[in-house]
């Protein structure tokens, strides 16, 4: 490794950089952005600076991952000035910023899948108009591997390597350009608890190399274990500005990202109902993509969580579960009637409702009118007139809150909230005996989310069977009356409450509490372990 | 703030709907003058004065002793068969091989009704056995590109087009030898005889138009009304949307496109029987082709389509009117009739663009 | 029936392999940047028919194809404009492309040589020269797809443009230069067409070439290599239909005449599956829509 008081260039310079050390590196000052009548930013001031690692908290579309895409010219603000190593930027174009040292690490990936790592690399930075071969391209990355101690497999293509390899990569790559500013927007979002640990002792190094890191994060715990300054954003201003960590505890931080109402304050049940119901819901040793003997009963009235990081089966399960694919072997049964695929309504007529993870992709038809979006699944062999479809529609949209223009509104037009109302509406709208809820509450603001989340509550209370997949744990402990994790494509569990959110957090990091039977010839750590350079 | 929000909003859905009507009428007709302007800039260079030109193909369609019913029955295959394309890219189902569809559909229907046996038949009875064998063999010659895409994922658009080159040998081969009318010194099938489709009283054209005429509305109240005509549009709009929630899309797929291929071959039966009444050479016109213009410029609405047939159709009478008095190349109007569809892609473009600039 | 693959037969494949060659390179360059060019056939005939023009004024063959490469680089123009900055349909706007192009190519070829009239014979390229050119267009293709950083962003934008976006490229304009690369190359195959052992134009010259490269692609995998070999596959079944259909044969001769649009069906289907398609094809890029 490298002496942290030292960065050494490309053509081997050494530069003293414990000198910029607390210097601003990046002032943003009164950035204003609206997208049509949204304020997405109202006058945010941001510095950060050499050597410090700044964490940016703030709850979903507090304007968080705009304020980063103006910082590296992939979008413009109506009115502010940003200034970056001493310099104003006048033209927000990111070929630009990233020549002066800017880098971002986006939250969607900017890799190119079918490249490999090396490639992905030259890409990034060529070195002139030729193409180096796939040897040249594998040994910078393993050059980059070697000093920055991030491992990264070179000739796999990206498509091929797991989140967290792919993040790896993404921070190599931006360090290959010898970015004096990092920013990583929502890096932990994806990662076990033990990759977020070293994702942030890596920052933690960069920034004693006199970088300057911003760390966008909704997570608290990370702020406070590896941040120096924070910043915290809410509804588009920054309430809280460049301040030291020290200076704030934990509970402050939170009431200034949620506002003076708490968040999380999902309609809890107020009786959970011990008597087991019918088990509604029954998979039985299905084994698909990358599930394997998954068996798991949901029964009348309860909620079952489903927790995990991100690609660990839950999109093979979600699959399944819709009826999208068939079980390699094993069966789904739906209040004892075998899960039929491929056919989604007989899926419907069997009382499943499907709450996909992408309503978008999986859910609504963007340029239809919301009439036309509620009748999916549900249109008749014959239609009546448009006027009155549209009619008919009202009462649903008023029972659901769904805020728009009317019926005659295309599903383009609502927000993330009042879409995933519209999909429940439609979804719960017959009384299902089971919902398959994904992510329901995936990017909505806190009172959409509250809403969601209230309506399946709901559901399970007047005797439904969910099966809840998600993210947020505080959400699922709140949801939930058991849970499991979904890691590896095994479940681990069943947790009851109250749940220990300790054994939880390591189950989902791929350690099973002690209890569950571990599988000799797995490795009990598959992200961590299977780093070790394989080839 | 109820009020607010249940007066102030439905005003904005009217002034979105109106304006969306009229984009969909502005298009066409715009396209349709620029592409008539394409036109003048061609008569001028031609030596002769478009305004004459114009004006007499506009007389000759309109006041000539055959002018409508020359149109309507050049706008008989052009209306079917564009009626089916509309139906396949609602869908986002871009068959451009008609033109094969239609030809089988001919060759079936004329095999079938010149069978020794069936061709005893009253006349109503071989019609109904011509136009049933040309829809079926149609949407078998459609359905089978359908099945190559929903089956081997192989692109609809160039795999209907080759089966329009194979469909094209079989005219030849089917002419020369299959169907052949062994009493014809050149290679033409028999004659269709009592399938020949009669004229309509009045309208002095054959029975096929009105057909085409009635198909339109029908396939207008299928896609408002029916299930299919719903299913459509959600291919059209969200493939995914539609698997995982109302019907396997490839089973969607698969009906629009052979509902198409009917129709391109009951176009061909039309033809057939109502123009030429036997299959020659020349049966491959391309009409196949000019109908995805027609689909375009009638906005794939099935009423727009039919006004989309009659126009392009007029555009085809007019122009040979006016040839008759003017210097004209006959390939003239197959350069307008292009600039129309490009045009109306211009069109659509620079409206898209005019909503996203404005979002 | 003895000796189909004699040397005539294989000459005779080159010459017709070597327009549909071209053209399928062209659109390797332009669908591995995501742009899906339907307008190909539209794009060939444009250029033989200025080929034949070029060529027959001229006098010189080599000439002819330079007028078709320009004239194909500026039908691309037209579906630059269409489809790269007016974001739109890429397949109907292909189709049209290829619409109005036979439609025009048709007109002015009356204009200048009226019915019936035998339009005059070109002085003609011989096979070898074409056939190297070939070659060392594919060398070329191969060398900057694979080989240099060009290429490399080419694919980018194809594969993830949101990704080659973000580091910096110009989707856009990288999607423009392979859609006028395509272009030209189809304009030059339809000139190799005419001015090639053909020496004429006649109408629908082109014959669905255009169609079948764009088939071949697809059989090829957007490898520029195996497109070439595609294309004298179909080239090649080309060459024994001709041949096939002047023997007395069981089958009739109408049967070969399909063949190569068969073989090519099959090829598609065969293929389509298995050959990985550049996930961006055919999708307009609009920033911040991913």
């Amino acid at each position: 490794m490298t002496d942290p008081a030292c960065a050494v260039t490309d053509d081997g310079a050494t530069v003293d950089t414990t000198a910029d050390r607390g210097r601003s590196a990046v002032v943003m000052r009164g950035i204003h952005r609206r997208f049509g009548t949204t304020v997405a930013l109202g006058g945010v001031d941001l510095t950060l600076r050499h050597g410090e690692i700044h964490a940016v908290l703030g709850s979903n579309g507090a304007g968080k991952s705009t304020l980063m895409k103006i910082m590296v010219g992939l979008d413009r603000p109506d009115a502010g000035g940003v200034t970056i190593l001493g310099e104003a930027v006048d033209r927000f174009e990111p070929r630009a910023i990233r020549s002066r040292g800017v880098a971002l690490v986006q939250q969607h990936f900017t890799l190119v899948p079918t490249l490999t790592g090396g490639e992905n690399l030259v890409l990034a930075r060529p070195e002139g108009r030729l193409r180096p071969d796939r040897r040249a391209c594998r040994d910078r990355l393993a050059s980059l591997v070697e000093r920055y101690g991030l491992e990264v497999r070179g000739d796999v293509v990206a498509g091929a390597m797991s989140v967290g390899e792919q993040q790896r990569l993404e921070l190599l790559r931006a360090l290959d350009a010898d970015a004096r500013v990092l920013l990583l927007d929502e890096p932990t979002a994806v990662l076990t608890d033990a990759e977020a640990d070293q994702l942030l002792a890596v920052c933690r190094r960069l920034a004693e190399d006199g970088r300057a890191v911003a760390f966008i994060t909704h997570r608290l715990a990370e702020v406070f274990s590896g941040c120096d300054r924070v910043s915290v954003l809410r509804e588009g201003s920054a309430v809280i500005s460049d301040a030291p960590i020290a200076d704030h505890s934990r509970a402050d931080l939170a009431s200034a990202m949620v506002g003076s109402e708490s968040s999380g304050t999902y309609s809890r049940r107020a009786s959970r109902s011990d008597e087991a119901g019918a088990a509604l819901l029954q998979l039985r040793g299905v084994r698909a993509g990358r599930l394997h003997n998954i068996d798991l009963d949901v029964r009348a009235g309860e909620i079952v969580g489903i927790a995990g990081v991100d690609g660990n089966g839950q999109a093979d399960l979600e699959a399944v579960l819709s009826g999208r694919t068939a079980p390699e072997t094993g069966s789904v049964h739906i209040g004892g009637a075998t899960m039929v695929v491929a056919d989604p309504r007989s899926r419907r007529s069997l009382g499943l409702a499907y709450v996909p993870s992408d309503r978008y992709r999986w859910g609504l038809m963007r340029p239809m009118d919301l009439a036309d979006n509620l009748e999916l699944g549900r249109v008749p062999r014959v239609r009546g007139r448009r006027a009155h479809r549209r009619e008919a529609a009202r009462p649903a949209l008023q029972a659901w809150d769904v805020r728009s223009s009317g019926p005659a509104a295309r599903a383009a037009t609502l927000s993330g909230g009042n879409a995933q109302k519209l999909v429940l509406a439609r979804e719960l709208h017959d009384e299902p005996s089971v919902v398959l809820a994904c992510y329901p509450t995936r990017g909505l603001d806190p009172n959409a989310a509250d809403a969601v989340a209230g309506r399946l509550v709901d559901r399970a209370a007047l005797g439904a069977a969910v099966l809840w997949i998600g993210a947020e744990l505080d959400e699922l402990f709140a949801v939930s009356d058991r849970m499991f994790v979904l890691s590896d494509g095994e479940l681990i569990g069943p947790f009851t409450s109250p749940f220990d959110r300790g054994v939880i957090g390591l189950a989902m990091g791929g350690l099973a509490p002690g209890s569950a039977p571990s599988k000799p010839d797995r490795s009990p750590v598959p992200e961590l372990e299977q780093q070790e350079p394989s080839a | 703030m109820t009020l607010t929000i249940g007066v102030e909003p439905r005003a904005g859905a009217v002034r979105v709907a109106t304006s969306a009507v009229r984009s969909t009428l502005t298009v066409p007709i715009v396209a349709l003058l620029a592409a008539l302007i394409g036109g003048a800039v061609l008569i001028l260079a031609e030596g002769e004065d478009p305004f004459a030109v114009y004006w007499t193909a506009l007389d000759g369609v309109l006041f000539g002793p055959r002018g409508l019913s020359d149109t309507a029955t050049a706008a008989t295959p052009l209306i079917l068969i564009g009626l089916g394309y509309a139906l396949a890219y609602r869908a986002r189902l871009f068959t451009i091989g008609a033109e094969g569809q239609y030809l089988m559909g001919a060759i079936a229907s004329v095999a079938l009704v010149t069978a020794a046996g069936v061709r005893d038949l009253p006349g109503p009875a071989l019609m109904v056995i011509g136009a049933t064998a040309a829809v079926m063999a149609g949407a078998l010659w459609g359905g089978l590109a359908g099945f190559l895409q929903v089956r081997f994922g192989a692109s609809v658009v160039i795999s209907s087009l080759m089966l329009v080159y194979v469909a094209q040998a079989f005219l030849q081969w089917a002419i020369r030898v299959g169907i052949r009318d062994p009493d014809s010194f050149i290679p033409a099938s028999r004659e269709l005889g009592a399938a020949t489709l009669p004229t309509v009283p009045g309208l002095d054209t054959h029975l096929g138009f009105l057909v085409a005429i009635v198909t339109g509305p029908c396939l207008a109240l299928l896609l408002a009304r029916h299930r299919l005509g719903y299913r459509v549009s959600v291919l059209g709009h969200n493939a995914d949307a539609l698997d995982a929630n109302e019907v396997a899309s490839r089973r969607v797929m698969l009906a629009v496109i052979v509902w198409a291929g009917g129709l391109a071959g009951l176009a061909g039966f039309a033809e057939t029987a109502g123009v030429n009444g036997r299959l020659g050479d020349s049966a491959s016109l391309g009409y196949g082709f000019t109908a995805i213009i027609v689909a375009l410029l009638g906005r794939l609405h099935p009423i727009g389509v039919v006004l989309a047939g009659l126009a392009v159709a007029a555009l085809k009478i007019g122009f040979e009117v006016a040839a008759r008095s003017h210097e004209l190349p006959s390939s003239l109007v197959g350069v307008i009739q292009a600039l129309v569809v490009v045009f109306v892609v211009a069109g659509d473009a620079l409206v898209a663009r005019g909503r996203g600039g404005s979002r | 029936m003895d000796a189909i693959l004699t040397l005539a037969t294989i000459s005779a494949a080159l010459r017709l392999a070597i327009p549909v060659a071209l053209s399928a390179l062209g659109a390797v360059v332009s669908e591995r940047s995501g742009v899906l060019n339907l307008g190909l056939e539209g794009m060939m005939i444009s250029g033989a028919l200025a080929a034949y023009s070029a060529a027959e004024a001229t006098g010189s063959p080599w000439l002819g194809l330079l007028a078709g490469a320009i004239v194909g680089v500026l039908a691309g123009a037209v579906l630059v404009a269409f489809v790269v900055y007016g974001r739109a349909n890429q397949i109907v706007t292909g189709i049209a492309v290829s619409l109005l192009a036979g439609f025009l190519t048709t007109y002015l070829f009356q204009q200048n040589y009226s019915i019936g009239q035998v339009p005059p014979r070109l002085n003609r390229i011989g096979l070898v020269a074409l056939v190297l050119l070939t070659v060392v267009l594919l060398a070329l293709v191969w060398f900057v797809l694979e080989r240099t950083v060009f290429g490399l962003a080419l694919d980018a934008v194809g594969e993830a443009p949101e990704a080659a976006d973000a580091l910096g490229y110009g989707v856009d304009r990288i999607r423009a230069i392979a859609t006028l690369i395509g272009g030209g190359f189809a304009g030059l195959g339809g000139a190799a067409l005419v001015c090639g052992p053909l020496g004429l134009f006649i109408e629908n010259v082109t014959a669905g070439r255009g169609w079948v490269a764009l088939a071949l692609v697809v059989f090829a995998g957007w490898k520029p290599l195996p497109a070439v070999v595609g294309a004298f596959l179909f080239g090649l079944s080309d060459a024994v239909q001709l041949r096939l259909q002047g023997t007395d044969s069981a089958v009739p001769y109408e049967f070969f005449l399909a063949l190569p649009y068969l073989l090519t069906l099959i090829a598609l289907v065969l293929r389509a599956r298995a050959s990985r398609t550049p996930a961006a094809l055919g999708v307009p890029f609009v920033r911040g829509t991913t």
